[in-house]
């Protein structure tokens, strides 16, 4: 390889943001133009990845490696079965999301293309970082763009949000940075060398007390990301702030960096903690996945009614994540694409819909399907992806993620099937007061049915929910490898102290006291 | 000839001061710019012969003056805060009805003073720099001289520094009667000796770190600082923030340094200053919160950043310490210089309201400032981030995890008070009519320059992080 592809990927959308920087902020059609080249360009290079990825290979591909700061601070990306097709839904959505924004946002546009083009940077950096420095600083350079995204395209209230989003956040990304810091220092302690490499630091055997700490300190970062309950107050006040793009990456993409963090770090790093904690762990997705479909049946705002069918179904997504089996992680990843492509198309349909109404009300809406034929047609596909319909992707999802934590443990299953059932419920009935019955409104008379563009970028997500729902093995075959062997690094246990030189001695147990009073 | 090169950037800037200063009297012209121009020079052909002296450890008057390399990377840092502070000063003086050469006089004066304390091992030299400095200091905080305000500013500072003074004069009393001698390597050995120090000695210890906290402004010694900064002509509240502290902390460094490789509570002293690292950066975090006018923020902010460099102090992390300082240099003239544009028309607009819409109707000063507030306020990959990263990693190594967590929280709370100001330039609807001084070349260049810095030290500070290690080698403890 002698092309860096992975930092193309990444860094591509950041050139074009300085690039878009010196353009005229009249020239609106340049501007997308610009902005939507390179993110298809982007989108095409991670599609070359993807053929190119080799499906038998459990661990990362197309590695770069560099020295950069010093104390064990590398530039250190690497794709793998696990990040794989999180990069590709990634530099998939964002052309989209581009598209859905030409007529939804009126004033700034240059302002927000940049902001775009930053956030996919910092997510795909997220995705992609094997360094745990690395990884840190893409994870809050995400932020910076939302924060600006919400809070100046966003709603009424969005200074409340977007300060709410990014306080939430940081809060937990600062804990992490602790946690990473000791990291550093117990890896030079034990070796006499610095290192922050993801799977360096993995081999380390870490006294469990001292697992139970750091656990919690990466673990609150990443679950305030998901959102878990009961840190998942800040979730709905942002989508319901957020202008449509911003909603749509942040459902699709942004909580996935959180279920991503488990799997990628917290897991892997901490597995002894892990273990102690997943009683508790399994009880807050039960009580998000049960909150949260309850919680959806009650909105009034359908913005808001989607935010917590994300709590909900990021709770099955997690629950699946800590049955800690083969069939539950595959289910859990492929369950985080599910998400990203329903729940990004649900948000483009209630983008779609406010553009015309000017409200996002349920009860202000009624038999719009007459009156928008191809909408409806395009708003069930994606209500009944997010439902599990068999066929479409959300099944296959959510029955490997159930079969796994049947395998794990058969009572959680049993209450995590609520997930469907609530499902059903609160997004058929919306669709029934929204999309079906008598007009009740007189405006909705007056409204057009999708145009092209419209068409354009919803299209794709369709065409995806049917082939992941009819064939599944295409995505699940890439991913095989390294879930396996990530499964079996949890369950196998057999890790010894990374040693510069010589023998690798027996495994040395770090004690948490002796490590505090030094 | 020799023998003078040690002493020539001193001499050059001591040189350059009078002459401003019999210029301004002699030769009566309202166009002050030529004087700035020869502060300008004064400080660049200094450091031409500062730089030739890198790695040489020179030193002069018997050893009572030491330009080592800390000391030069020192000498570094004020240069490059004079010079901004000189460029962004050049149109705010006549604009602000403070139009005197004085002010480029007195500025070299106080980086004479700054020059002195960091290149001597000898506390009563140190004293001398530091008495330099503050005269000039007073001087120039009460510029102003028909302006209430600053001339509170001026005589708060005044009062308070010479009550600091009186500590630390009566604090190195102390000293002397137990080492007999005010090298500070000798106080070390005296105070490492086998029997302990008797306590006498240790209140002398407490005192003199009790004047240096008043002058570096560390909670509780910090209650003069926000009038002082905010009263200040804006470009010496700039230079205030950044230089004085530094000389302090590297003052500090050297008295404390020493014994920090023990562990923290052996030594009642480091717990001690503990407490001052906790109280800074929370104190000054929470007060940055309530704060509506954002020059008076930034000052409380200072004091926030005051404690994290006091814990690379504690943890003895000199090189932290240094890249800590490069990087507030460029984040804090930075935003200081994005609040000078934010005055034109004789008067400056600082509450958080005259910032409402300044994002899209300016948007090269909304962007900048905005860039600098984000790497105070610690968001990777700027320098702020790296500077609280090597600091805070260091610490951990060195067991100090409580007050870690202290500064994170801290860093959360400045999130909050920084981000605010971002809401306000471009979230929030103008509401009242603000005037800009956009047309400021010589401000524009500091403003990139910033940037330029903090993006350079954020993400390839390449060896500087080694070469600081290097020049600390050369330093006696």
């Amino acid at each position: 390889m002698s092309i860096p592809i992975l930092s193309l990927i990444t860094f591509v959308p950041l050139m074009g943001a300085v690039l878009l920087i010196f353009l005229p902020k009249e020239r609106k059609t340049l501007l997308y133009g610009v902005a939507l080249t390179l993110a298809l360009f982007v989108f095409v290079a991670s599609l070359l990845v993807y053929l190119r990825f080799d499906a038998a290979e459990a661990g990362p591909q197309f590695v770069e490696k560099s020295a950069w700061l010093g104390f064990g601070i590398q530039f250190h990306l690497g794709i793998d079965g696990i990040s794989l097709f999180l990069v590709i839904l990634t530099t998939l959505l964002v052309p989209i999301v581009l598209l859905s924004s030409w007529s939804y946002i009126r004033v700034r546009i240059k302002e927000y293309l940049i902001f775009m083009l930053l956030l996919e940077t910092g997510i795909l950096g997220v995705f992609l970082s094997l360094n745990l420095f690395l990884f840190y600083v893409f994870w809050e350079a995400a932020l910076i763009p939302m924060y600006f995204l919400i809070g100046i395209w966003g709603g009424k209230r969005r200074v409340y949000a977007t300060l709410k989003f990014v306080l939430f956040t940081m809060f937990g990304s600062l804990l992490m940075l602790a946690a990473i810091f000791t990291l550093s220092s117990l890896f030079f302690k034990a070796t006499g060398a610095y290192s922050l490499n993801l799977f360096e630091q993995a081999r380390m055997v870490l006294n469990p007390r001292l697992q139970t700490w750091l656990f919690l300190a990466f673990g609150l970062a990443f679950a305030i990301k998901v959102p878990m309950f009961p840190f998942h107050t800040w979730l709905p006040d942002a989508h319901v702030e957020a202008p449509t793009g911003g909603s749509v990456l942040l459902a699709a993409v942004l909580l996935k960096m959180g279920s991503y963090g488990f799997i990628r770090f917290a897991i892997p790093l901490f597995p002894d903690a892990v273990e102690t904690f997943l009683p508790v762990l399994s009880a807050l997705c039960l009580i998000g996945i049960i909150y949260g479909g309850l919680m959806a049946l009650i909105q009034k705002d359908i913005k808001s009614l989607v935010a917590y069918s994300s709590v909900s179904h990021m709770g099955l997504v997690m629950l699946a994540v800590f049955s800690l089996n083969v069939e539950g992680t595959l289910g859990a990843i492929y369950q985080m694409l599910n998400h990203g492509l329903s729940t990004g198309a649900l948000f483009l349909a209630v983008g779609i819909l406010y553009e015309r109404a000017h409200t996002r009300a349920i009860k202000d809406f009624g038999g719009v399907s007459k009156q928008m034929p191809v909408f409806s047609a395009f708003f069930l596909i994606a209500v009944l992806s997010s439902a599990g319909l068999p066929g479409l992707n959300g099944f296959i999802g959510e029955i490997s993620c159930l079969y796994g934590i049947f395998a794990a443990n058969k009572v959680y299953a049993a209450l995590a099937v609520t997930t469907v059932i609530l499902g059903a419920a609160y997004l058929l009935w919306m669709f029934q007061r929204v999309m079906q019955g008598p007009v009740t409104n007189e405006k909705i008379l007056s409204f057009r049915d999708m145009n092209r563009r419209e068409i354009l970028y919803f299209a794709p997500i369709v065409v995806l929910m049917f082939w992941m729902g009819i064939s599944p093995g295409t995505f699940l075959g890439k991913m095989d490898a390294s879930v396996t062997a990530y499964v079996q690094r949890i369950k196998g246990r057999e890790r010894v102290f990374v040693q510069k030189a010589g023998p690798p001695p027996a495994a040395r147990r770090i004690d948490v006291r002796e490590e505090l009073s030094r | 000839m020799k023998a003078a090169a040690p002493l020539l950037p001193l001499l050059i800037i001591v040189g350059g001061a009078i002459l401003v200063f019999l210029l301004e009297a002699f030769w009566k012209r309202t166009d002050k710019t030529p004087l700035a121009m020869l502060a300008l020079a004064t400080v660049l052909g200094s450091a031409a012969a500062a730089v030739r002296l890198w790695g040489t450890g020179a030193s002069a008057f018997g050893g009572m003056l030491r330009l080592d390399d800390a000391a030069l990377v020192f000498t570094m840092i004020f240069f490059v805060a004079v010079v901004f502070t000189i460029l962004i000063a050049l149109r705010f003086l006549p604009r602000h009805d403070a139009n005197f050469g004085e002010f480029y006089g007195l500025l070299l004066l106080a980086l004479a003073g700054l020059m002195i304390m960091v290149s001597s091992p000898n506390l009563v030299v140190i004293l001398l720099g530091l008495e330099t400095l503050s005269v000039a200091s007073y001087a120039l905080t009460g510029l102003k001289r028909d302006d209430d305000q600053a001339l509170e500013a001026a005589i708060k500072y005044f009062l308070m520094g010479s009550f600091a003074s009186g500590f630390l004069i009566f604090g190195l009393a102390l000293l002397f009667g137990l080492a007999h001698t005010l090298e500070i390597p000798a106080l070390t050995a005296a105070f490492a000796a086998p029997q302990g120090a008797p306590l006498l000695g240790l209140a002398g210890l407490v005192l003199v770190l009790i004047g240096f906290a008043f002058k570096i402004a560390l909670v509780p010694f910090h209650m003069w600082s926000p009038d002082v900064y905010q009263g200040a002509p804006t470009p010496i509240a700039a230079f205030f923030v950044v230089g004085p502290k530094a000389a302090g902390f590297a003052v500090l460094f050297k008295l404390v340094a020493p014994y920090a490789p023990q562990a923290l509570r052996s030594q009642k002293i480091l717990t001690v200053l503990g407490i001052l690292v906790a109280l800074s950066m929370l104190v000054g975090s929470l007060t940055a919160l309530r704060q509506r006018n954002v020059k008076r923020m930034l000052a409380y902010s200072s004091i926030a950043n005051a404690g994290y460099m006091l814990l690379a102090v504690l943890s003895g992390d000199g090189a932290g310490l240094m890249f800590f300082l490069a990087a507030y240099l460029f984040m804090s003239f930075g935003a200081f210089g994005s609040l000078i544009a934010m005055g034109g028309g004789g008067r400056e607009y600082h509450e958080l309201e005259d910032f409402a819409g300044i994002g899209f109707r300016y948007p090269w000063i909304g962007a900048l400032f905005s860039i600098f507030l984000i790497a105070l306020a610690g968001f990777p990959p700027l320098a702020g981030f790296l500077a609280k990263y090597y600091l805070f990693s260091e610490a951990v190594r060195k067991g100090l995890m409580p007050l870690v967590l202290i500064g994170l929280l801290a860093s959360l709370i400045s999130v909050y008070y920084y981000l605010r100001i971002i809401v306000f330039m471009y979230m929030r609807e103008p509401e009242r009519e603000v005037e800009l001084d956009v047309d400021n070349p010589a401000l524009y260049l500091v403003l990139f320059l910033c940037l330029y810095g903090v993006l350079q030290l954020g993400l390839f500070p390449g060896n500087i992080l080694f070469v600081f290690k290097r020049a600390l080698g050369s330093l006696i403890l």
